[in-house]
């Protein structure tokens, strides 16, 4: 098993889920943890179909990896099964115990403007687990001994450009549109929505964010995208002060990557 | 110590078995009732006696200590089930009372073969 040309070595199974996620590639892991053998085998299922390792049974690999689609869909971060929960022929695994693991790329929020809210929100979303990017185009709000220092920041002389150089592909990327003026909110959702990330949030009262919808709208962004913004940002938990704010658009964030709702747990006492 | 991301797990492995070291990956398979960690939660173990990541704190993290040392010496993976019963909780000074089932995982380098 652990020859040095074996390809379903443990090196060359984290190097290659290594790659996967830096690619931004979502995958299922399968570890047999339970059996009469092969306690450990791992089988990687990428989303595309391509399969590494094995668990030394032609069928129940093809099971795992059939079971690992449905897991996939499923956005779980991970569960475990008994064999015949899912190939009730397969008899001699009869009593094994399979773990899935959802590999997929750490949600990312990146903060436009550094002011009392977007500082909050960066270092709260940070505290959460996300990574975080956070930029301004007024190089003192962004100095490194403000900010934990795996957030990263970036003084921008352009806000379009900035935003182009780190949004990637937008997905799971959650953007919060949180800066100093409306014109600078503005420049920002034009680059903003060009990439379409997982979430846009932007700040202001309806009238002032309906203006810059408004005026969106009219540089002909399709309508559809427009609908999905959320702005004002957050929910509404009666936020005031700019940490209040923060947690109020973070919840939204986790929320919407989460799938919850925003009520509250015990509203049906009351129902 | 905090939860660790999935590229930080994967890079640390990566790093270990460059200097030709075993990594001991504990991760909670199953939970059941009220526990202080979600299902794919991680906590690795290096040879250095350093660990990274968190499988929930106080006396589990003790237990599972335990056994990953354990692993860390022999190469072996395989499933443990704590109990957080309310009993065994309340004596811990634990507020979960659940079942957490973790498999303790050795990852080997490549020249396991020759260790």
């Amino acid at each position: 098993m652990n020859s040095s040309e074996d390809e379903t070595s443990d090196s060359l199974l984290s190097e290659k889920i290594k790659r996967a996620l830096m690619e931004g590639a979502v995958a299922a892991l399968v570890t047999l943890v339970e059996g009469k053998a092969n306690v450990g085998a791992k089988i990687l299922c990428e989303e595309t179909g391509a399969l590494s390792g094995s668990f030394g049974d032609e069928k129940l690999d093809e099971a795992v990896t059939n079971r690992a689609q449905k897991f996939l869909l499923a956005r779980v971060d991970a569960a475990t099964y008994k064999v015949e929960e899912f190939a009730p022929q397969l008899d001699v695994w009869s009593g094994a115990r399979v773990l899935f693991e959802r590999l997929e790329p750490e949600p990312r929020i990146v903060v436009c403007g550094a002011g009392h809210v977007g500082a909050s929100l960066a270092r709260l979303a940070h505290a959460v687990g996300y990574r975080v990017t956070l930029i301004d185009d007024r190089g003192d709000f962004v100095r490194h001994e403000l900010f934990p220092e795996d957030i990263e920041l970036i003084a921008a002389t352009n806000w379009s450009e900035a935003l182009r150089a780190n949004l990637g592909t937008g997905r799971g990327v959650a953007v919060a549109v949180v800066t100093r003026g409306h014109n600078e909110d503005e420049e920002c959702m034009k680059a903003v929505l060009a990439v379409n990330p997982d979430y846009v949030g932007m700040i202001g009262s309806k009238r002032r964010t309906n203006i810059v919808l408004e005026r969106l709208r009219e540089e002909g962004f399709d309508e559809n995208v427009l609908r999905e913004v959320r702005a004002p940002v957050g929910l509404d938990i009666g936020a005031v002060t700019p940490e209040e704010v923060a947690l109020a658009i973070l919840a939204e964030i986790v929320a919407l990557r989460r799938n919850g709702s925003g009520a509250p747990l015990s509203a049906w006492r009351r129902a | 110590m905090g939860t660790i991301s999935a590229s930080e797990v994967y890079c640390l492995i990566g790093e270990a078995h460059e200097r030709g070291e075993r990594v001991v990956v504990a991760t909670v398979a199953h939970t059941r009732g009220s526990t202080p960690q979600r299902r794919g939660a991680k906590m690795l173990f290096f040879e250095s006696g350093a660990t990274a990541g968190t499988v929930g704190g106080g006396c589990i993290e003790a237990e599972v200590w335990a056994e990953a040392r354990e692993a860390l010496r022999t190469g072996e993976s395989r499933l443990h089930k704590f109990s957080l019963t309310a009993e065994a909780a309340s004596e811990e000074g634990m507020v979960c009372g659940g079942v957490m089932e973790i498999f303790i995982d050795a990852w080997q380098p490549h020249n396991a073969a020759l260790i």
